[in-house]
């Protein structure tokens, strides 16, 4: 009896890891093997061609470039704001903070419409200069530029930078910089000697997730660049759906995955340095006094609302102005299958789809996420490994699993490429270090005392996890199935790949209805990414809501 | 040199400061002390001009200083928790101050072993301030504020992170260097016996206003108010009115002072024998606690008739629960302001 429970125990605790080595390390074995071994035998052509080609060449350096950029503007926007947002007390400044990481739940595709419907060449800001001043053509010309892909990814990335800059900056206190000033130090010299080098690790650890999203960036790129501005991400996409070039895929694969493992351990390094800093004694903000404070603070706000807002707000105003009169048509014609439209569904179905796969993604990542989180608890030697293994997942560009699954992923007994399942299973891959990363403080919270009186109170193991532990990770497992709720219903890299026909999610028939002709689709796809937002904001109030200090970071 | 003028302050609706006058002689070392929240540190931070929200005036050399902003006062200020720039290394930040006074290289880099000497920490010039200990970076602290020869210094709770036997040690070595430096300096503290190390004059503060300023043994000696009496660890403070506290003085109290005002029998006028020409009758009395010091013992005792009276001897003269006879002495006892 003892002894088959063990046995029982084992396999739970083994389903995670089965899991993350079915589909996760196999299809990225596989994307080794296409790439290396095409034909069975070893065979480096694909990367002979990558290296010798210019264009290949210029792909890696445009993917550099551009996450170089990204991250330079949003470092220049976000450390003049960490500072004041960390210095200054005002109304509302804890909800700003708090909104600016909206961002990090929209899905891409929604964030890049909602881009083009504010600075695109029919976008609200053209029409309003064009009505205001008269003009007879659009002012702003950004569409298909590096511009509007830089301005998306710094409105993506603008709150993780504050973030962690503005609580790093709160760390450091005040009063080494009162020495300084003590010590004859004026304006000028403190931001050179004293600020800057202090917030250094903050600035490197925020500027290098800030190039890693970006280096990784896909649905803005694709989106709004196109392949003119192909990068890493975008080329795999092209070779391995419309060119059927699988070996070169590969081999952009392994260099993306290379790339990203390199810039994860460096990342990691500057980490550590971070949490050592941060174990100073926090400050105090003070309310502005003088005008010049007050300046430098309502730019800020206004600079961070602006660049929150606007793109969203004119997401939602185009949907539901029709001719400048409030109309819900875009909406009742998502029932219905435009004319001429390359999917095989009316867009309502997706939104279904969307919700039966997030329910089940949230259930299937919780489970293996609960487990997984106990497994990485257990302490041990074991558990060191434990914990980045499972945090792989989200080191891993959303494209190179989807195209890792749909290359392991097509013949017995793994035949799943044709079926639905594939979709949730890809998702809980995504979805699993967010529940982890959820539950495992709430878990490390739990002082061991409290199970040991509970066995010495009669307890027994199952009792103890149901009376103790479960209530105890209530707020965790919230967190964790909103988080991977969420996740699901936005995801797109690997939706992409591994959606077929009837089974597309929302981001996808988004994404499919901007590539169709015909005015029609485009108004479907502003409702459903209306609805797409909505739902991923009501998550993120959710999440917001539930959070304890130090349950959902990252 | 400096003075401070109704100084007021306060952090919203809560008043900190509430009209402190106080003033200071060149090479004077001036304690404030009191308890947390009594308003000592913003005290200082305004001197320092950290703070600049206050009313009143703050004096220097017979200049308002109130609008020299904090980098051109030329004061030193050494903070509580030493506020040592984590990203220098110890040389580093003893020279930055010389630094922003335009110093060459060679003049610093002299200056700095000198200081260095002057703390006892030769040799450290290249250590990462983070790898020092709480005593070390106490002393880096202070030579870093000591390196621009500063017009005025100013101590926040210098030992106030450190444990006691150290404190004791080094209070009296700051007092030293102080001295020796020629400075005139501000110390702020909340341990009476380090204010009794290294002040020249003592200002016990609480609740935003100087309660008492004197010579360490003027204010042990003679507290001008029963905050000031229990801050300093005199715990006998009675109310009189009673008839049994009359009955306790006997003829050592004068009876003249009217009821309901407060009264400190000072515990270093307690005494087992009566002295030799005073004609002091003897209150009998109960020994209820005894502590061990070492050189001497910690007493309570209780009286019949009510009030508990605490004092120190060198032998114990009964075992605890036994009456023993005590003599007052008549200038033990101290009338308080209320």
């Amino acid at each position: 009896m003892r002894r088959r429970a063990r046995e029982l125990w084992i396999i739970v605790f083994l389903l995670p890891l089965a899991f993350l080595g079915i589909f996760y390390v196999y299809p990225l074995l596989s994307i080794f093997d296409v790439s290396l071994r095409p034909g069975g035998l070893v065979d480096l052509s694909a990367f002979v061609r990558l290296l010798s080609s210019d264009y290949y060449i210029g792909t890696l350096l445009f993917t550099v470039y551009q996450a170089a950029l990204s991250t330079a503007v949003t470092l220049l926007l976000a450390t003049p704001c960490a500072f004041v947002f960390a210095r200054y007390q005002f109304r509302g400044k804890s909800l700003l903070l708090s909104l600016a990481t909206l961002p990090f739940v929209l899905p891409t595709v929604v964030v890049a419409l909602a881009f083009a419907t504010l600075l695109g060449k029919n976008g609200l800001l053209n029409d309003l200069l064009m009505a205001l001043y008269s003009l007879e053509y659009q002012p702003i010309q950004l569409e298909r530029s590096l511009a509007m892909i830089i301005i998306a990814h710094v409105f993506y990335n603008i709150a993780v930078a504050l973030r962690i800059m503005t609580s790093y900056w709160s760390s450091l206190g005040s009063s080494v910089e009162e020495a300084a000033r003590c010590l004859g130090a004026d304006e000028l010299s403190l931001w050179r000697d004293i600020r800057l080098p202090l917030i250094r690790p903050a600035m490197l650890s925020a500027g290098l997730l800030v190039f890693i999203f970006s280096f990784t960036s896909f649905g803005v790129i694709l989106i709004l660049g196109g392949i003119r501005f192909a990068t890493l991400e975008v080329q795999i996409y092209y070779q391995a759906v419309n060119m059927f070039n699988l070996p070169l895929a590969a081999a952009l694969s392994l260099v993306q995955i290379l790339s990203m493992l390199f810039m994860m351990m460096i990342y990691t390094s500057t980490q550590k340095k971070l949490q050592l800093a941060l174990a100073s004694s926090a400050s105090v903000a003070k309310r502005p006094r003088r005008a010049l404070e007050r300046l430098c603070l309502g730019i800020c706000v206004a600079l961070i609302a602006i660049l929150l807002f606007s793109p969203l707000l004119a997401l939602v105003m185009r949907s539901v102005l029709v001719a400048g009169q409030l109309d819900f048509a875009n909406f009742a014609s998502l029932a219905e299958k435009s004319r001429g439209s390359l999917l095989f569904i009316a867009p309502i179905e997706a939104v279904f789809n969307s919700l039966r796969f997030a329910l089940i993604t949230m259930f299937t990542a919780l489970c293996l996420g609960l487990i997984a989180s106990y497994m990485i608890e257990r302490r041990g030697r074991l558990s060191r490994l434990l914990d980045p293994l499972f945090m792989l997942p989200l080191a891993t560009s959303a494209v190179t699993l989807g195209f890792g699954f749909i290359i392991a992923l097509d013949e017995p007994p793994l035949n799943l490429r044709a079926s639905w399942l594939i979709i949730p299973v890809s998702h809980t891959l995504v979805a699993l270090p967010f529940v982890i990363r959820s539950v495992l403080p709430s878990l490390r919270a739990i002082p061991p005392s409290l199970r040991e009186a509970a066995q010495t109170l009669g307890a027994k193991p199952i009792d103890t996890l149901l009376t103790i532990d479960l209530p105890l990770l209530g707020r965790g497992i919230a967190v964790g199935a909103v988080f991977a709720f969420t996740v699901s219903m936005g995801e797109f890299g690997a939706s992409l790949f591994v959606a077929q026909r009837e089974s597309v999610t929302i981001p996808v028939v988004i994404y499919r209805l901007l590539g169709d002709p015909g005015f029609a689709s485009y108004r479907q796809s502003l409702a459903m990414s209306v609805i797409l937002m909505l739902v991923c904001a009501c998550g993120f109030v959710i999440i917001e809501r539930l959070r304890i200090a130090g349950v959902g970071e990252f | 040199m400096l003075q401070l003028e109704r100084v007021s302050h306060a952090y919203g609706d809560i008043v900190s400061l509430r009209d402190v006058s106080l003033d200071l002689e060149p090479g004077e070392i001036l304690c404030l002390l009191g308890p947390s929240g009594c308003g000592k540190t913003t005290l200082l931070r305004i001197i320092a001009g950290l703070e600049t929200d206050y009313d009143g005036a703050v004096i220097f050399d017979r200049e308002d200083i109130g609008a020299v902003p904090v980098h051109r006062r030329g004061f030193g200020l050494m903070f509580q928790d030493f506020a040592l720039f984590p990203h220098l290394a110890t040389a580093d930040n003893i020279a930055y101050g010389l630094k922003r006074l335009g110093f060459n290289r060679e003049e610093i880099g002299e200056k700095v072993q000198r200081l260095l000497q002057r703390v006892g920490l030769e040799g450290f010039d290249k250590r990462d301030v983070a790898s020092l200990s709480g005593g070390q970076k106490q002393r880096v602290a202070l030579a870093r504020s000591l390196a621009p020869n500063p017009r005025l210094l100013m101590l926040d709770e210098p030992l106030g992170s450190l444990d006691a036997q150290l404190r004791d040690q080094l209070a009296l070595e700051l007092r030293q260097i102080i001295k020796s430096a020629g400075l005139s300096a501000i110390y702020v503290t909340h341990d009476h016996r380090e204010a009794y190390a290294v002040a020249d004059r003592i200002a016990v503060m609480n609740i935003g206003s100087v309660r008492q300023h004197g010579s360490p043994r003027q204010v042990y000696r003679r507290p001008a108010c029963a905050f000031v009496a229990r801050f300093l660890g005199l715990h006998n403070v009675f109310t009189t009115g009673d008839g049994r506290l009359t009955s306790l003085l006997g003829h050592a109290g004068d009876g003249s002072r009217g009821t309901g005002s407060t009264i400190l029998i000072h515990p270093s006028g307690i005494r087992l024998e009566s002295g030799r020409t005073d004609d002091t009758t003897p209150t009998e009395v109960t020994l209820e606690t005894a502590v061990f010091r070492g050189e001497s013992y910690d007493l309570t005792a209780t009286t019949d008739f009510g009030p508990r009276l605490s004092f120190s001897v060198r032998e114990l003269p009964v075992n605890v629960g036994e009456k023993l006879n005590v003599y007052i002495l008549p200038d033990a006892i101290i009338p308080l302001e209320d």
